[in-house]
Order: structure tokens, then sequence, then C-alpha cells
């Protein structure tokens, strides 16, 4: 019975890990994705520290600006 | 809610005033042109909040390159409801130039004597109380640096921003004042805003204003025909911009007291004799260069193991304490400050991947499970973690040397050798903000005012071996290093080589395009240097910070992710078979769908020393440089996730380099079954540092570059970047294939002198003169 126990909270385990992978997989997609259409660049930096950044979008920039 | 603009010279300190008034932590350099755009921030410690927006630094409001155009722009079309103009007090006159022309602009204004503290540390002074008598608007003295003055510089500017106030001009008393005042008159009459400004730029003759106000341009064509000058021959330009120096001299200058002039030397300028030498300038840059990669990358600080020949393991029996001992101190030497951090961070990565490893197994977790965590999501992410202390050890040293200003002299000094060849200095700035990211410095190619220059520095910029392509560099090297322990190699001195490259290619690259493409006149390189000081420590722990996150947030998503699918692809057939085994079993690696696509195209790295003639798990290299488009790290991460799965046995012969990126390359080289040489994988640095950045980099240059030119810019990266590394492979495997090399290069030469001479046209005068 221990040993069905054991077993089974492997498998439980290697589940989560399955599960966990594809999420981060399917995650970071979504963040790519939600990212560009906030007009955000793609580069992964963090745009306060940029000192170009509005430069990687300009066409959103414009049209805030236009706004 | 209130918008206040941030104008003034370039390096007068508007970026740290805004950063001081935002809180942000926006770039900041010793040098002119580090912001290219306009940036947003609120300051809050009003009665309402305010926004600031920093603009990028300009001379004058005759703006001659892209990021020029944006702060005029602002200025004008977005009506901020203050201008607070920095000027650099310790630069007053030069500065107060843009001030005489915002005058002209009907916005309220404050000026910020910015840096009076080095004026008065210089025994100078300024009667900030005279200026504002006579300029006619609130003069308020601040240190941006050290936080001085801000609170009184907001009050003022809002206080400012309650009143409405018309524009006025130091030109009252100048030959053109008639003229100016008519064709003001005739802009008011038709209602154009700011009549006064756009008046004084018709008269100079600007090129933005002459196609938008055609009558009033006739009316200055007319008085210009009736007017006679000897000085100035009619460059009514000229004359504006003397009439203004004339009146700032003898009106605002009264204000400043300057200690007296001595025949003395000042630091900076004893330091600049030295280190911006016509002769020694350039040594000395490689040398502090070495020194930089030595600190970051070396084993045996300053060598003195190599010298003496002390150093030996510690063994104490405890496997755990003689680990951490070798952190600091090993056979190879005393650790230089990189060494250390990166061997403790291996230790750390080592430690914790041993512990997650062990718990799967206890905890029965399947065995594809385990070789998911333990390859693909630890492996993938703790091969680059590794790097992370190097790269910010890197990343201080550079942010001193710009934080200084030595980065400004280094373009002042290359300008001076490489002028000749077609490349002007402020090409370089670009350039060697390509150490950091090819992101940024793609963007501030928008500081260079000629096209074909922008164009050429945009091409090479990547050739500047970046933040993300320096864990290669670092592995390749370090692993050549571990592997050939009985040669006298050591990876810093690679490492610096591998740079130093790619700087020459890139100066060799932009020879060639000006004799091809891109020919034409070099621009004329005109810079303020900077004065040096010592750097800020804000400053540099906000630019660690922000490599930081950048490197963390992108370990933990692109890279991460990238790690995983990697490890689906190297552990799945295409009958969606698992092929993970047990550590003890042989790899079934080779049946996988990673293993076919990557031997799909061995056959173009062939060339490069890294295709068909490796071993049955060669592929490798060809996917890791693949997957290196999407970001450079991936490299790393990719090899170390299929390294586990070959089971080269990467911890045995990495030894005390223990899971690292550089114990996978020892492994690689080690093993026969990859049967890589080093020749290979020094071509392989070479291919990853020359060909297509990342995605994001090419996005940014596609935007920076005219329209039509992005696809021959891709086709430059991939056939530099094939054909020197075909060189570099065929060279140093067969000395003799450099007589070859060298003959085609001479050729190629020879080719283009004889053309340039006009020596060679195939027959194109012949045809011209029938035509």
């Amino acid at each position: 019975m221990l040993y069905g126990l054991l077993s089974a909270a492997g498998t439980v385990i290697s589940v989560i890990i399955a599960v966990v992978a594809v999420g981060i997989v399917v995650m970071a997609l979504v963040l790519h994705f939600v990212r560009k259409k906030q007009g955000k660049t793609g580069c992964g930096c963090d745009c306060s520290g940029c000192a170009g950044c509005t430069a990687c979008r300009p066409e959103k920039s414009e049209k805030k600006d236009e706004k | 809610m209130l918008k206040f603009a941030l104008a003034g010279n370039p390096n007068s300190g508007k970026t740290t005033l805004f950063n001081s008034l935002t809180g942000s932590t926006a770039h900041v350099g010793n040098w002119p042109g580090v912001t290219v755009d306009k940036k947003e921030g609120v300051y809050k410690k009003l009665s309402a909040p305010v926004s600031i927006v920093d603009l990028p630094g300009i001379y004058s409001l005759s703006p001659y390159t892209p990021e020029e155009v944006i702060s005029r722009n602002f200025i004008l079309d977005e009506k901020p409801d203050c201008v607070i103009n920095i000027v650099d007090a310790t630069n007053l006159e030069r500065n107060l130039y843009l001030t005489t022309q915002i005058m002209e602009i009907d916005v309220p204004m404050v000026i910020a004597l910015n840096m009076i503290d080095v004026v008065e540390k210089s025994g100078g002074k300024i009667d900030a109380k005279s200026l504002e008598k006579r300029i006619g608007v609130p003069v308020v003295e601040i240190s941006a640096l050290k936080d001085e003055g801000i609170k009184e510089l907001m009050e003022r500017a809002y206080a400012a921003a309650q009143k409405k106030r018309e524009g006025a001009t130091v030109l009252k008393e100048s030959r053109l004042s008639h003229v100016i005042d008519d064709v003001k008159i005739a802009l008011k009459g038709k209602g154009v805003e700011n009549p006064l400004f756009h008046a004084i730029k018709l008269t100079e003759g600007d090129e933005l204003e002459v196609g938008a106000h055609p009558d009033e341009m006739q009316m200055v064509e007319d008085f210009k025909k009736q007017f006679s000058d000897d000085v100035f021959e009619g460059d009514f330009e000229a004359m504006v911009a003397d009439a203004r120096y004339k009146y700032i001299s003898a009106n605002f200058s009264q204000a400043v007291t300057n200690k007296e002039k001595s025949d003395k030397l000042t630091k900076s300028d004893k330091a600049d004799r030295v280190l911006t030498h016509r002769i020694w300038g350039i040594p000395i840059f490689i040398v502090i260069l070495f020194a930089i990669f030595h600190l970051t990358f070396g084993e045996d600080l300053l060598y003195l193991n190599a010298i003496f020949g002390f150093a030996k393991d510690v063994s104490t029996g405890n496997e755990v304490l003689d680990a951490f001992v070798a952190v600091f101190y090993s056979s190879a030497g005393i650790s230089t400050p990189g060494a250390i951090l990166f061997n403790l961070m291996g230790f750390i990565t080592d430690q914790l991947g041993g512990l997650i490893a062990t718990g799967l197994e206890n905890a029965g977790a399947a065995v594809w499970a385990q070789g998911l965590v333990n390859d693909g999501i630890w492996g993938g992410v703790a091969g680059v973690l590794s790097f992370v202390p190097q790269i910010l050890v890197l990343f201080l040293f550079i942010s001193i040397l710009e934080d200084s200003g030595y980065m400004a002299r280094v373009a002042f000094i290359l300008d001076r050798a490489f002028r000749k060849f077609g490349l002007s200095g402020r090409a370089f700035i670009p350039m060697i903000m390509g150490f950091g990211c090819s992101v940024p410095a793609a963007v501030n190619t928008r500081t260079l005012a000629d096209e074909k220059e922008r164009i050429m520095t945009n091409r090479v910029i990547p050739f500047f071996t970046c933040g993300a392509k320096a864990p290669i560099l670092a592995a390749v090297c370090g692993g050549i290093a571990a592997h050939f322990t009985n040669l006298p190699v050591s990876a810093d001195l690679l490492v610096f080589c591998l740079y130093l490259f790619g700087m020459v290619m890139a100066v060799i690259m932009v020879m060639f395009m000006r004799q091809t493409s891109m020919r034409g006149e070099v621009a004329p390189f005109i810079m303020e240097l900077p004065a040096y000081h010592a750097p800020q420590f804000r400053n540099l722990m906000a630019h660690l910070w922000d490599k930081l996150k950048h490197y963390i947030k992108k370990a933990f998503t692109i890279i991460l992710a990238s790690s995983i699918v990697i490890w689906f692809l190297s552990n799945f057939n295409w009958e969606w078979e698992c092929l993970t085994v047990a550590e003890d079993e042989i790899s079934r690696m080779n049946e996988s769908i990673l293993h076919d696509i990557g031997t799909f195209f061995m056959w173009i790295c062939t060339p490069m020393g890294f295709g068909l003639q490796l071993g049955q798990y060669g592929w490798v290299f060809v996917v890791a440089a693949v997957t290196g488009l999407i970001a450079k790290e991936n490299v790393i991460s990719t090899f170390y996730v299929l390294a586990g799965a070959i089971g080269v046995g990467v911890l045995g012969v990495a030894g005390e380099d223990g899971e690292s990126g550089i114990g996978v390359i020892a492994a690689f080289l080690a093993s026969e079954d990859v049967g890589i040489t080093w020749q290979g994988l020094i071509a392989f640095c070479v291919f990853n540092m020359l060909t297509v950045p990342c995605f994001a980099a090419a996005a940014t240059v596609r935007a920076e570059l005219p329209k039509g030119k992005f696809r021959w810019t891709v086709a430059f990266w991939l056939i530099t970047s094939f054909l020197t590394s075909t060189a570099i492979y065929l060279m140093f495997t067969w000395w003799w294939t450099a007589f070859i090399v060298a003959a085609l290069i001479a050729l190629v030469v020879a080719y283009f002198v004889l053309r340039n001479k006009g020596k060679i046209d195939f027959g194109k005068k012949k045809k011209a003169l029938k035509e």
C-alpha cells in the first residue's frame, strides 16, 4: 500500500511539473502578445530605464501625441 | 495636470533632474546625446501633481538631427505650461544661446542654473538675482546631482505656469529688428502662434519655416535685396547668431564672476593630456579595456600564479567546504572579482540543482519529469544565471567609464584615428553603447545627422558584443581554457581578443561600405568633452539594477520558456513518443524532432567548423545558433539543456566549474560524440557575434533604417558572419589557408582602389560615350 501511495505521489508530482511547464510557455507567449498590444517593446528591457523608450514603437507614440 | 518640459543643452543634467523630480531611473551618462526621445514622469510634491517631460538635449532651436526635432516640436506644438530651461552654469555663455531662443516663444519659462556647486567649488560665482533681472524670467540655482534647490525651482515654475508670458527677444538692437517686426506683425495678422519666434526663424532662413510661410519669406527676400553688409555678406542666420552672442556677452555674462584665470591646467586637462594623447590614446584605451576583461573574466588575479606558480587546490576532505574555498582560490590562482562572483553563483546553483534532483528522485517523479526539471527548467535558467555576476561586474566598469566622462574621450580619440577611413567619432558613441544592449544603441543612432552614417552604424552595432552575447564568449573561452589546462590560454585574454575582433570588424565593414554602397563625405565631428568627475554611486547602482532586472526577467520568461520548448523538442520524436532515459541509459536524443531539424541545416554550418564534420551530437551547435535569434542568452541555455539530455558527463569533465556553461563547453570539447574543436568553437563565437542579432534588436534596427534598407542589412549580417567565421575556422585549422584568405582580401581591396581611381570601369565609360 505504501508503495502504491508513493507511486501515486510521484505521478501527481510529474503531472504538476508538466502542467507548470506548459503554463510557463503559454504565459510567456501571452505576456509577449499583451506587451505588444500595450505598445511596449519586445526587447524585454524596462522602459523606465531606457533613454529611447518611446522610440521602439514610434507609431504608438505618434498616435499618443495626436491625441 | 500641468505639464512642464525640461529643455537645455546636451549633457547639462536634464535627465539627472528628471530622475530627481520623478523618482525615475532613466539612463544618465557623462556625455552629450544620452537621451534621444522625450520621457514623461510625474512630480508629486506640489499642491497638485505636475507632469514632467524630459527632452533630448539641443544646442539651438534650429534642429539638424531627428532627436533635436523632437525637442523643438514639443516646445512649439505641445504647448507645455512651463519650460524649465536647464543651463549648465559652468558653461553659461554657450548655454544661454538656447535660452535666448526659448525666450522668444510665448511660453512661461524658468531657468535652472544647474551645477552651481561646481562653479562655486572652482572659485567662481553667478549672481542669479542680477541674471534674473537682466533676462526677465525667474532664475534658480540648483544642483540636480545633489538634490539642491529643486523644491524652489518647482515652486517658481508652478507660479510662472499660472501666468501667461509673451515672447521677448534680445535682437531688438540688431540691424534685422525691422524685418523681424514686420514679419511678426504679418504672422500675427494671420493668427500664427508664437509669431516672434517664427519671424526670427524666417529671417534666419530656417528650412522648416520657409516652407510653412512662403508669403512672409518674400518679405525677408525683399529686405535682403536692399540690405548690404560686408562682414556677413547677407547671411542672416550668422547675423542673428552673432547678435545673440554679443548680447549675451554684453548683458548676461556680467552676472558671472570667474576666479582669476591662471595658466595652470585643470585636473581634467591634465588627465586629457594623457588619455587623449595623439599616439598613446588608443593603446591606453586598449589597456583599460583589457584590465576590465581581466578583472571580469580572469581566473588568475594579475597573473600572479602564472608568474610565481604558487597555487594549488585545497583539499580538506569536506566536499562542500572545498568547493567553497575554490570560489576564491584554486589551482588556477587567486580569483578575480568577476571570477569570485561567478564561482559563488556556480556554487549556489550547483547546490540548488543537486537538491532539486535529489528531491525529485526521492519523491518518485517519473524519469521524464526529472529530466524536464533538471535539464529543461533548472538547467536552462541556471546556465544563464551563472553568468549574471560577471555581466554585472562588466557593466559596473563600463558604467564607471561612462559616468566619469572617459567614454566621450574614446569617441574623440577614435575619430582622430578612423576619420580618414570614413568613420566619424560621433558614430562610435552608439557603437560603444552596443556593449550594453543593441536596442538603445540602435535608437541612439538618430543623433547622427548623416543618413549614410546612420545606416552603416546600425549595421555594425551588433558587432559590439552586447551583454547577452557575453555569456557565449565567457562560456566558450572559459571552456577552452578549462580544457587545455596545459597550454597558456586564459579565458580573459580570449574574451578580450573576441571583443576587440568585433570592434575591428565593425571598422573594416564601415570602410568597406564607404568604398561601395555608402560612398560620401564623413560628417564633421564636433563634440563637447565633459569634465571628468567621480562616478556617482547612485547612477552606477541604477545602471546595475536595470541590468539585473532585465536579466532576471528575461531568464524567467523568454529563456525559461525557450528551454522548456527545446527540452520538449529534444525529448520527443515525430510520433510523440517520449525519449527521456535514466542517467545510466544510452541517450535516444538522436531520434528527436530537434535532431532532425538541426541535422537538416548542418551542411550550411560545415564551412564554419560546426556542421557535418562533427560527431553524432554536433547538431546541437546549429540548434543553439538558431535559438540565439530569439535572445542570445538562449545559446548557453540550449547548450545546457541539450548537454543534460546527451549525457556528456558535464560534471565529470567540468570539475570545479560544476554545472556552469563553462563546464558544458569543456565537456563538449572532451566528448567524441560531439566532436567540436577549439577552432570550431571560436568560429561559432564569431558567427554569433556578427550574425543577425536577437529579434528585439533586429526590429529596432529596422525601425531606425530608411525604407528598403533592412533586407540588405539582414543579408549583410548573414554574409559577413558566414564569410568571417569560415575564414577564421579555415585559418586556425590549416594555417596555410591564411595566404588564400589574405590573397582574396587583397584582390577585393585592389579592385576598389583601382575602381575609385577610375582605372576599372568594365566598359561603363564606353557605354556612356555611345549614349
